[in-house]
């Protein structure tokens, strides 16, 4: 099938429940950072912006608008320990199996395996969608995330998007 | 000094406007970007993609399409749109 047309999709969406026209990031250009290392020597951290936190925590608001909060994920936390908050997706799988949004257990596996070198110290879940203040996300709290990486010296970041 | 990254998204109109650096597009529904709950073998595969991606990409702003199919189509998931669910969210 083609793939679904969100920025048409989301944009009817909004239109009809009365939000201002959103304007998407077009961006000309990528930055680019070489990987430094072979694989397995590699730390790795995961990113989702899914709405998920440790059961400890506040819940997200499903219902977010710049939501700039960002979590610290323990790596090792069990997987009955998350709770899922986000109204923009289907996460009734993910609530059964996070791995297929958060793959921490396969992750792990993969250091286990010798196939990386590591698991980062901290996963990451933040930066909810419906951003209108993205010159924020640009300014301040990604350069604040960024400090977090470099914290716990990880090279490389999966970012997942949901 | 920058750090490496890599996206896996399931939304690959929105991912190209955005560019990031690396980029693989997964046409699975969003909240499957690896795949079906209990399904660890194609969950290993799309990270391992991923991982591998870091490693070959060597221009950026890329966006790979994977070569996989959901089961069957799907549809934009609208979510709930009740009168009290869009006045909610209206107020945020």
């Amino acid at each position: 099938m083609e793939p679904i047309r969100y920025v048409d999709a989301l944009n009817e969406k909004y239109g009809s429940m009365g939000f201002p026209p959103y304007k998407w990031s077009d961006n000309p250009t990528a930055p680019w950072t070489p990987l430094a290392k072979p694989l397995a020597d590699c730390t790795v951290a995961l990113l989702v912006s899914g709405g998920i936190s440790h059961c400890s925590s506040v819940p997200f608001d499903p219902d977010a608008r710049n939501d700039h909060r960002v979590d610290a994920i323990d790596p090792d936390t069990a997987m009955d320990q998350y709770q899922i908050h986000d109204s923009y997706y289907d996460h009734s799988d993910a609530g059964r199996d996070l791995n297929c949004l958060f793959p921490v257990d396969r992750l792990r596996e993969l250091a286990e395996a010798g196939e990386i070198g590591a698991v980062a110290k901290r996963h990451w879940s933040g930066f909810m969608g419906r951003t209108y203040n993205r010159s924020k996300v640009i300014g301040e709290s990604g350069p604040a995330f960024a400090e977090e990486l470099l914290k716990d010296q990880v090279d490389l970041l999966i970012a997942i998007p949901a | 000094m920058g750090i490496p990254t890599v996206t896996v998204s399931t939304g690959r109109d929105i991912t190209a406007l955005v560019r990031p650096p690396r980029s693989l597009f997964v046409n699975f529904p969003m909240g499957n970007t690896f795949g079906k709950a209990g399904d660890t073998g194609m969950q290993t595969k799309i990270l391992r993609e991923a991982l591998d991606f870091a490693v070959t990409a060597t221009e950026p702003g890329v966006l790979v399409d994977l070569p996989l199919a959901w089961e069957k189509d799907f549809e934009y998931f609208a979510g709930e749109a009740t009168p009290e669910a869009i006045a909610r969210q209206l107020k945020k």
